[in-house]
């Protein structure tokens, strides 16, 4: 799925210096916050089943902490680059700042392909990270949680042995680890149920019934998964999905006119968001190329799989009738789709906001272990809709008070906080 | 009237209710809502005092989000398994309410801090058009921690526990006893501003009231078309709980209810008050639903200085009420400067609203309310309009023509009975022997009914009960001088007539005010014509035990007492 010519980095830092030109940032704060503050990228030496050692590389980027620990995702991928990770850094940076966590950004990563990997060496990989990182990370500075192709079992291990290391308990070393061992309800649910929060927002502020629309969604992994179930309890209809198949090595969507049945579909999806082929189309749905999510005549795209999805190739074929991308996943519109979107008219969902969800999640998972005391999942999801839809509301009168792009007004929302406490820290 | 969605502003600029979900909003509230527009139209209702009426702001949850709920945390299994209620309760606290829910509460919490009511609001209330009241719960909270957390936290709970007593055996059977079954109910919730005034830890209304515009069972020369109203001091628990508190008739606002004299009155009038406990030291119980009620004694409102418009004084030296509380004495919640003054517009709003809601509604109907005045020493505050429920589609189903008294099926027939409805949970009859039973002998007669209801309330078996003379007099020559705690388990009872004993009508005086609130048949039975008590039939059922003066049958199936108060006339039949 990755565009090979894309560096997402690039696109992050052009993000910030448009939106640093109109706050007319001055120019050591525009050097801090363009580039992370640290980086790490390490070796990590893993002995495989088969008896030998192979070396995997991993890495930890801190993009900034004036509001507070860093805080973001460890990535398993094979095409994970030390630029993705910056980007997705800096990205949580803003992303922590627009829904006022107090927070700082930062990412990590290792180049592999877990679905390659047997469980013992996933878990030595997972022990093999934190070794290389933990005296950098922990969860008074930098705490981990998963990410893309990681899971509430990788956070465990990560934890047990970071906890090994230390020599003491720290629950609230790493988030997204499973309930009942440090987690939090809502966890899993929180970046998909996220999404559609502020769908169901800029629903409203545009005058449309949830009942009368149609989406698409590229992924089915967790955050689509859950995105679609509370779309449809809101009375949404659901036309089409995609989805990587790991045997294929290629994307495929899957459409169906009069709307998915999402409980039929996860019972022929493996744990990675991979929706066996035979059996959907078995089941009728329509098997068509990968990138035909995007060409759906719905009302609400949201792509929620990898970034640069919709670049300026695939954005030409969005129909008229779309009026809402919810960017579900990190960085997946290109500046050049961002304009074309904005000529047609679409009302962009930017990103951080949209699947802040999760890192919002992960924070209310510190704050329960920090004090050892476990919420229930109404109050964890309660207080989820209640920042998310604060944070929207605030974006979008920014937006119209401004006359900004709603992906602009975050962005000025976000670096203006970040930058006023490297001001109020007087760093800069 | 359309319901506005809820748009997270629980303090809107107007006063029309709102709704969550998107599904059925349940009998309480259509009835709220469809009063809305009416009672804001009509401008007669409220011309002449300084009195605001309106229904007090609220949030609907419609039903579809009960389905969520239910369906999510698969919960019928439990709630449908009998298990008992403290179980159910606690199974429905454990799960979670629906995501596009709890953020909509979440605002609640953040912009409201003062109490909330959390009402059901049933659906088969509203299909069947049958009134409901106290079958599910009503959970008030305080809503006034400093912590927005808890007062999320307490709201849901209480949600919980209004979702979680739709199955509770009271509501099962209550189902049952009018054909359904609790899988066929839907629950919405009310969540409704308490109307109120808070005085030191305790927040309660002035006033509240049920008034209904028929009353089934007049007194004195009120006729069943004049209505019927309930007042008490403090929230309106007192009255839905059947205690004590003051009836009267609007047409005749002066005229005292039927009591056996002053001490009867003291005895049966207000001595406590309820009220939402503001303090923040309360017993954690979420699944009570009195968890954040206390109950305040007379002194504690005379100390709050909410009695000098409802209550009367008792002059012992000249045994004599005087109204208001300028003297010194026990003090007598009788509404006595409320309703007898000129000055105060109180009676006259009741029978404006009353007239409203029907005229509204095209039947007769029953209606909640609560008062509060403003500081200052007059009459000028606000009416809340808490519920409307109409009550004539339980009239349409009762007909009873005067040839049922000929019916072979008909045990008891009357044209003198007092109440209103059709009970089919009657299969024990307890009865005075007529074959042994002598005025002389009615004291022990008494005793031995008390033991028997004793029996019968431990198994929560109704029964009809048949005597002869006045029930509950005094004097045991004209009657059983029983207590009301000797005979309080009884759904319908029957003061028949005996050539020894014969006595008029007791219109069931001596317990009136448990018999209205108990919703309990009372039939008089004079010898002659266009009357029966078929004693031989009873006498035939299985006997379950039988005593020197009286005795207790049961019968195979269900009777059925109807009732039609528009007439008085009532029979009980077998099948």
């Amino acid at each position: 799925m990755p565009h090979s010519s894309f560096n997402p980095y690039e696109t992050a830092q052009k993000q910030f210096d448009n939106i640093a030109d109109k706050l007319d940032l001055d120019a050591p704060t525009r050097n801090l916050l363009r580039d992370s503050m640290r980086e790490f990228n390490f070796a990590i030496p893993v002995k495989m089943d088969d008896g030998s050692t192979k070396i995997f590389r991993g890495f930890r980027v801190q993009h900034n902490d004036a509001r507070g620990p860093f805080n973001g995702g460890i990535r398993f991928h094979p095409q994970e680059t030390i630029d993705t990770v910056r980007a997705q850094a800096m990205w949580m940076t803003w992303k922590c700042a627009v829904v006022d966590l107090p927070l700082g950004g930062g990412k990590g990563g290792v180049i592999c392909d877990p679905h390659d990997l047997t469980t013992g060496e996933q878990e030595r990989l997972c022990r093999g990270w934190v070794r290389q990182i933990s005296k950098n990370i922990g969860p008074l500075s930098d705490i981990p949680a998963p990410d893309v192709m990681t899971n509430a079992q990788h956070m465990l291990w990560m934890l047990d042995e970071y906890e090994t290391i230390q020599g003491n308990k720290y629950p609230g070393f790493i988030t997204g680890k499973p309930v009942g061992m440090g987690g939090s309800l809502g966890r899993k649910e929180a970046t998909g149920y996220g999404v559609v929060f502020t769908l169901r927002e800029a629903l409203k502020e545009l005058g449309i019934r949830c009942e009368d629309t149609t989406a698409s969604f590229q992924g089915f992994g967790n955050v689509a998964q859950y995105a679609i179930d509370l779309y449809h309890q809101l009375g949404g209809k659901t036309v089409c999905v995609s989805c990587w198949d790991q045997n294929d090595q290629v994307a495929y969507s899957y459409t169906r006119k009069d709307g998915i049945d999402l409980a039929e579909l996860q019972g022929i999806t493996s744990r990675f968001g991979c929706i066996d082929r035979a059996k959907a189309t078995e089941l009728g749905y329509q098997l068509q190329p990968g990138d035909a999510w995007i060409e759906q005549p719905v009302d609400i795209l949201v792509p929620s799989a990898l970034e640069n999805q919709v670049n300026a190739d695939t954005v030409q074929s969005i129909k008229p009738s779309v009026k809402i991308l919810a960017e579900g996943a990190n960085g997946p519109t290109s500046p050049q789709a961002d304009k074309f979107l904005k000529k047609m008219g679409v009302f962009v969902i930017p990103d951080f906001i949209a699947n802040a969800g999760g890192v919002i999640c992960s924070y209310f998972e510190q704050v329960q272990c920090n004090i050892n005391y476990f919420w229930e999942r109404d109050e964890v999801l309660g207080k989820l809709d209640q920042k998310m839809t604060s944070a929207f509301i605030a974006v979008s009168e920014l937006a119209k008070k401004k006359k900004l792009s709603t992906r602009d007004a975050a962005y000025v929302i976000a670096i203006s906080r970040v930058a006023q406490a490297c001001k109020d820290r007087s760093w800069i | 009237m359309k319901l506005a969605e809820f748009q997270r502003r629980f303090y809107t600029d107007d006063m029309y209710p709102l709704r969550i979900g998107s599904g059925a909003i349940g009998g309480k509230a259509t009835g709220l809502v469809d009063i809305t527009e009416a009672i804001e139209a009509d401008a007669t209702i409220n011309t002449d005092s300084e009195v605001t009426i309106s229904i007090p702001r609220m949030v609907v949850i419609a039903t579809d989000l009960f389905d969520d709920f239910m369906e999510q945390n698969r919960l019928y299994d439990a709630a449908l398994s009998k298990i008992p209620d403290d179980r159910i309760a606690e199974e429905f606290q454990n799960a979670s309410l629906p995501v596009r829910l709890v953020g909509d509460l979440r605002s609640i919490a953040r912009e409201v801090n003062m109490p909330l009511a959390v009402r059901s609001s049933s659906m088969l209330e509203d299909a069947l058009k049958h009134p409901f009241a106290g079958v599910y719960a009503t959970k008030m909270i305080p809503n006034n921690q400093p912590n927005e957390d808890q007062r999320f936290q307490k709201l849901v709970q209480a949600i919980k526990l209004v979702y979680a007593s739709t199955f509770f055996e009271g509501a099962r059977r209550y189902a049952q006893a009018i054909g359904k079954n609790s899988s066929d109910e839907k629950m919405a919730v009310i969540i409704q501003e308490v109307v109120g005034t808070r005085h030191n830890d305790r927040f309660y209304p002035d006033i509240s009231g049920v008034a209904r515009s028929h009353n089934y069972y007049p007194f004195g020369h009120a006729q069943p078309a004049d209505g019927v109203v309930n007042l008490a001091l403090g929230l309106g628990k007192a009255i839905v709980d059947g205690e004590p508190t003051w009836s009267y008739c609007p047409a005749y606002p002066m005229s005292p209810p039927p009591f056996n004299g002053i001490s009867d009155l003291l005895k049966c009038t207000q001595n406590n008050f309820w009220a939402v406990n503001m303090s923040s030291i309360s017993e954690y119980h979420p699944t009570q639903e009195n968890e954040f009620l206390a109950q305040g004694l007379l002194s504690d409102a005379e100390y709050d200085n909410t009695l000098h418009r409802i209550a009367s004084t008792y002059n012992a030296p000249s045994d004599r009420i005087e109204m208001g509380i300028g003297a010194n004495g026990p003090r007598v919640i009788n509404f006595a400067p409320a309703l007898g003054l000129n000055e105060s517009p109180l009676n006259t709003i009741i029978r404006n609203v009353l007239a409203v809601c029907e005229k509204s509604n095209g039947e007769n109907v029953e209606i909640e309310f609560a008062i509060t005045f403003s500081k200052s020493r007059g009459f000028d505050g606000r009416f809340g309009l808490l519920q409307v429920r109409p009550t004539a589609s339980v009239q349409s189903e009762i007909e009873i023509d005067a040839w049922t008294s000929e019916s072979p099926d008909s045990v008891v027939f009357s044209t003198r009975v007092m109440g209103h409805g059709v009970h089919r949970v009657i299969e024990d009859i307890v009865f005075v022997r007529p074959d042994t039973f002598e005025p002389k002998n009615s004291l022990i007669a008494a005793q031995e009914i008390g033991r028997i209801n004793s029996h019968l309330q431990k198994e929560e078996r109704p029964y009809l009960l048949i005597g002869y003379g006045r029930w509950g007099t005094t004097d045991p020559w004209r009657g059983i001088p029983v207590v009301w705690d000797q005979i309080s388990g009884a759904k319908a009872i029957v003061e028949a007539e005996m050539e020894e004993a014969r006595s008029d009508f007791s219109q069931g005086s001596h317990f009136f005010h448990n018999m209205t609130s108990f919703d309990v048949s009372y039939f008089h039975v004079p010898s002659g014509q266009g009357f029966k008590l078929d004693m031989e039939w009873i006498e035939r059922q299985q006997v379950i035990s039988e005593h020197k003066y009286t005795k207790h049958v049961r019968v195979d199936s269900p009777l059925t007492v109807k009732v039609d108060g528009r007439n008085g006339r009532g029979v009980v039949h077998h099948d």
